[in-house]
């Protein structure tokens, strides 16, 4: 049994995280307080604050990071937080743009309508920039929020894709004097100085936070270069591997909250759904059904194995000793 | 001396507000995304280089280097110089967008989840109880594990919250252990670097 | 004695005066009819009073301090507009806006539409705002001083303080290695295990793989894995065993060239170099891993190498490793990483072994003595930890608050 075929354990594996996506187990997950505090924090804020959500992550970790991200962008959407998006990598600019298709995406339940930057151009011009009265007057020029849409989201009022600026972490040095600065124009070629949300906050200092969901050692850009020079809250999301080195940052108060992995994914979306925030939970919940399936397999093959290395020893004392 | 002579005067800098500093400052940070945009030449150029020269000599697997090089210039040109009424651009839809999504995103992401196999397998492997300390490491991976998933607080309170000790104060007193060693010894081999001590990085220059 | 008696009435209508005064003023709060009846307040009621402005300290001479006075009459008072402009000039800048609640002291400079020029005087007007929008200007207050820049920031001190003493221990260190004292290294299993492995990958004429790292040559990580790959080289030089190197980043690719190149040199075995040993495989970090693997697969390495910074693909990398047979040595300071290397590698170094290898393989002075300096930083960090518990004890035994004062006195943050 030492020298099982690996083949045999991926097999497991397979099987493991194949079925729980056809047998719905549900299985209830808890919050804890480092998710909590994210939550709290997001839900105290309102159209007068802004956040920052920073893609810092790559398609390979995009299970754990896309839940996160997506999760606190439907909260600031729900609570009409205007939200800047950026990544710090040319292929992290592509989960963002992939993270706003599924909120935007009209199939996805609880999904937000998005009016263009070019759409509401005419509003602008005749100086309706306020959330409530933007919708009011959009409205009364005869558009409709489709069915199922959880409200509207403009383009430039409630969000800025402002995407990927090469040497991030300098990017984030030069947007604690000016965001107009370091993104002339957003991701989709928009003039970000025309955007009612940037004329209202100019720089760092006037954001409230920012979360960076992040697979690499990025996360810690924004500490350095934004939370210990202007103060500004941060946020972060992160791989499970990498949850647990920064544990330090929570505790010495650098973070105000971290999302651990799949499972911090999905101890959001409980609290987002509890809170009537979005109707359903969402893919992390889905999610953790596999990981209970996948952590059982391994703590099995682990105990297998360990009683076949005592089994084998106690055999080879009894050999030694004369016995049979 | 371009390093030290830089080195010492990014060090000083922190130290001093005034606007002329300020400037220096912003002067180097102009100059970064500048020169590191070199380094996409440089990648860009010997990526082509071998490959050429493995096409030219028809190399063991030559062929893959087609498939290395045909994507490598094809999608900058699907993105940037391809009109978008033929598809082209970054957005969706466009022929680069369906390449990234469906392609490059599913790849990524297979070898990513081949971590979990991996994982599987080097756990059975590696968590074998052979000495008191083993035991310790394994009994402390289970319990975590198992109080990361809903199954844990199934089989009882304690599991998650036995977990989340573990990770909230002996994991983050070892974590912040090896944090302060590699930043010490980060400083160190700095300064080795700015003080000329440390010239390996320089190549052959260095000698 | 005519005087002691008028001074006792005079002193009580002077007492009584006041709370006269004080009575009117509660009365007219507690008759809602008598306040219905005032008057409208006059507008310089609602207009704030003087603005105080002062140069901010440790700044670029672009922020100044600002205070006003609170205006009398706060009720209906939604917001406080702030004016500025530059003496002399006629249009007025709005710069910031003070929701009600919040202090009336703040900084003014953080807007980057409306920059403060160093040495330029600067005129103030706060102007109160209703609910209706209605606005009651103040006076209008010349600042008291122009903004300029400081030499130094002040509250960099304790930074400043430990940086000396640590580059100070570095360097003490140094002179003491050089002046040929011996210091105590404890060995290192991983690093004494390089020779016998590169022994072994040439008794059985199969190469010899080494990753130097996926990350950029301004990662430390990088750096001491190169200088580690030229001591590696050297040896591998002298026994001519194969080497491969694959890299990820092409600055990290040209550099390694070249201290590959060089070790053969030194080894005087220049003409043994093979060009496509070391080249250049991707950017994308899972096709390189990708790539990585299909080399082990194939060449079957009789060592591998994992030296430098690693993200998710160190576990991929070193289980197909194992796989192949090789025996592996792994170092690298991504502390996410270690726990992979170490279930999966023969040897592996943590952290900051990673850059001791250089001064273990090498036993110049000058790196033995940078190990010291690191150690003896250490130990005054953890000088420093168990000051903290000690302290943390007191305060909870004795209720004091030392440890609160140590933090604030160390660990409160630098704000710019």
């Amino acid at each position: 049994m030492l020298n099982i075929d690996r083949r045999w354990i991926f097999l497991g594996i397979g099987i493991v995280s194949i079925v729980p996506f056809f047998i719905n187990f549900g299985l209830p997950v808890t919050t804890t307080m480092e998710v909590e505090s994210i939550f709290d924090y997001v839900n105290e804020l309102g159209p007068d604050n802004a956040i920052f959500i920073s893609f810092d992550f790559a398609p390979g970790t995009q299970a754990e990071n896309m839940p996160m991200a997506v999760g606190v962008m439907r909260h600031a959407f729900h609570n009409d937080v205007p939200v800047f998006m950026t990544a710090n990598y040319p292929l992290h600019h592509g989960m963002m743009l992939a993270a706003m298709e599924y909120v935007f995406n009209p199939t996805t339940v609880g999904f937000y309508q998005e009016v263009f930057f070019d759409d509401w151009r005419d509003l602008r011009e005749a100086g309706v920039t306020g959330k409530y009265e933007l919708i009011e007057a959009w409205e009364n020029q005869g558009n409709q929020l489709p069915d199922g849409a959880m409200g509207w989201v403009f383009e430039g009022r409630d969000y800025a894709a402002l995407g990927y600026a090469p040497v991030f972490n300098l990017v984030i040095l030069g947007m604690t004097v000016s965001i107009e600065t370091q993104y002339p124009v957003d991701a989709h070629g928009n003039s970000t100085g025309e955007m009612p949300m940037l004329r209202e906050h100019k720089s760092l200092r006037e954001i409230d936070l920012a979360l960076t969901s992040s697979g690499s050692g990025a996360c810690v850009w924004w500490v350095t270069y934004a939370r210990e020079k202007i103060g500004l809250p941060i946020a972060f999301g992160l791989t499970a591997v990498m949850a647990t080195d920064y544990f330090p940052y929570l505790q010495s108060g650098q973070v105000i909250g971290q999302m651990g992995g799949l499972r911090g994914a999905a101890e959001y979306e409980v609290l987002l759904t509890e809170n009537g925030i979005t109707p359903t939970t969402d893919k992390a919940f889905t999610g953790m059904d596999v990981q209970s399936a996948a952590h059982i397999l391994i703590i099995l093959l682990i105990i297998m194995g360990n009683i076949a290395f005592f089994a084998g020893g106690f055999h080879k004392k009894t050999l030694l000793k004369g016995g049979s | 001396m371009i390093v030290m002579v830089g080195g010492i005067l990014m060090i000083l800098q922190y130290f001093i507000p005034h606007q002329i500093s300020q400037t220096i400052f912003a002067y180097y940070t102009d100059w970064t995304p500048i020169i590191l945009a070199f380094a996409l030449v440089l990648g860009v150029g010997s990526l082509t280089r071998i490959h050429s020269h493995k096409i030219r000599r028809k190399a063991k697997n030559w062929q893959y280097s087609y498939a290395v090089l045909i994507p490598l210039f094809g999608m900058p040109i699907l993105a940037h110089i391809l009109p978008q009424s033929l598809g082209g651009g970054m957005d969706s839809p466009s022929i680069f967008h369906f390449f990234f999504m469906h392609v490059q995103v599913s790849i990524q992401a297979t070898m990513f989840s081949l971590l979990a196999f991996y994982i599987a397998s080097a756990a059975f492997r590696a968590f074998r109880a052979k000495s008191a300390l083993a035991t310790v490491l394994l009994l402390a991976a289970v319990i975590v594990m198992l109080g990361q998933v809903p199954v844990g607080e199934l089989l009882g309170k304690w599991l998650p919250e036995t977990g989340l000790w573990i990770l909230r104060y002996p994991n983050l007193a070892a974590k912040r252990a090896i944090m302060l060693g590699v930043g010490f010894g980060m400083l160190a081999t700095n300064l080795k670097i700015i003080f000329g001590v440390e010239r390996n990085w320089l190549g052959g220059a260095g000698k | 004695m005519r005087k002691n008696w008028i001074v006792v009435p005079a002193l009580m209508i002077l007492l009584l005066l006041p709370a006269l005064s004080v009575a009117q003023g509660v009365d007219e709060i507690l008759t809602p009819a008598a306040e219905e009846q005032l008057e409208e307040p006059d507008s310089w009621l609602d207009a704030p009073g003087a603005v105080t402005v002062q140069d901010k300290d440790n700044d670029a001479g672009d922020q100044l301090l600002v205070s006003f006075e609170q205006p009398l009459y706060t009720d209906g008072i939604f917001a406080y507009n702030v004016y500025r402009r530059i003496v002399g000039e006629e249009n007025w800048n709005l710069v910031k806006v003070i929701p009600a609640d919040d202090p009336r002291e703040f900084i003014d400079g953080y807007d980057p539409e409306y920059p403060i020029e160093p040495g330029v005087l600067y005129e103030y007007r706060i102007a109160s705002v209703t609910v209706d929008g209605e606005e009651y200007f103040g006076p209008v207050c010349e600042a008291g001083a122009v903004s300029a820049g400081e030499i130094y920031h002040t509250g960099k001190t304790r930074v400043l303080i430990a940086s000396i003493l640590f580059i100070v221990l570095i360097f003490y260190y140094f002179g003491k290695a050089q002046r040929g004292i011996k210091m105590y290294m404890r060995p290192i299993a991983g690093i004494e295990a390089i020779d016998e492995a590169i022994g072994r990958a040439t008794e059985m004429g199969k190469p010899i793989l080494y990753v130097p790292g996926i990350s950029s040559i301004a990662d430390v990580a990088t750096i001491a894995s190169l200088t580690i790959l030229g001591r590696v080289a050297k040896k591998i030089a002298q026994y001519q065993t194969p080497l491969i190197v694959p890299n990820r980043d092409p600055i990290v690719f040209t550099v390694a060239e070249e201290v590959v190149k060089q070790a053969y040199l030194e080894a005087g075995r220049p003409d043994a170099f093979d060009p496509d040993s070391v080249f250049f495989l991707t950017t994308s970090q899972f096709a390189y891993v990708a790539g990585v693997n299909g080399i082990m697969m194939r060449e079957k390495p009789a060592t591998n190498f994992y030296l430098g910074m690693f993200y998710a693909e160190s576990l991929l990398l070193a289980e197909t490793g194992s796989l192949s047979g090789a025996i592996q040595i792994a170092g690298t300071d991504a502390v996410t990483q270690l726990p992979f290397f170490i279930t999966t590698c023969d040897y592996t170094l943590i952290g900051e072994e990673l850059y001791a290898a250089s001064a273990y393989l090498g036993r110049e002075p000058k790196q033995i003595g940078a190990l010291k300096g690191q150690d003896a930083c250490k130990a005054i960090i953890m000088g420093f930890i168990t000051l903290a518990l000690v302290f943390g004890i007191i305060d909870v035994v004795a209720n004091t608050h030392i440890l609160d004062w140590l933090r604030d006195l160390v660990a409160s943050p630098i704000m710019e």
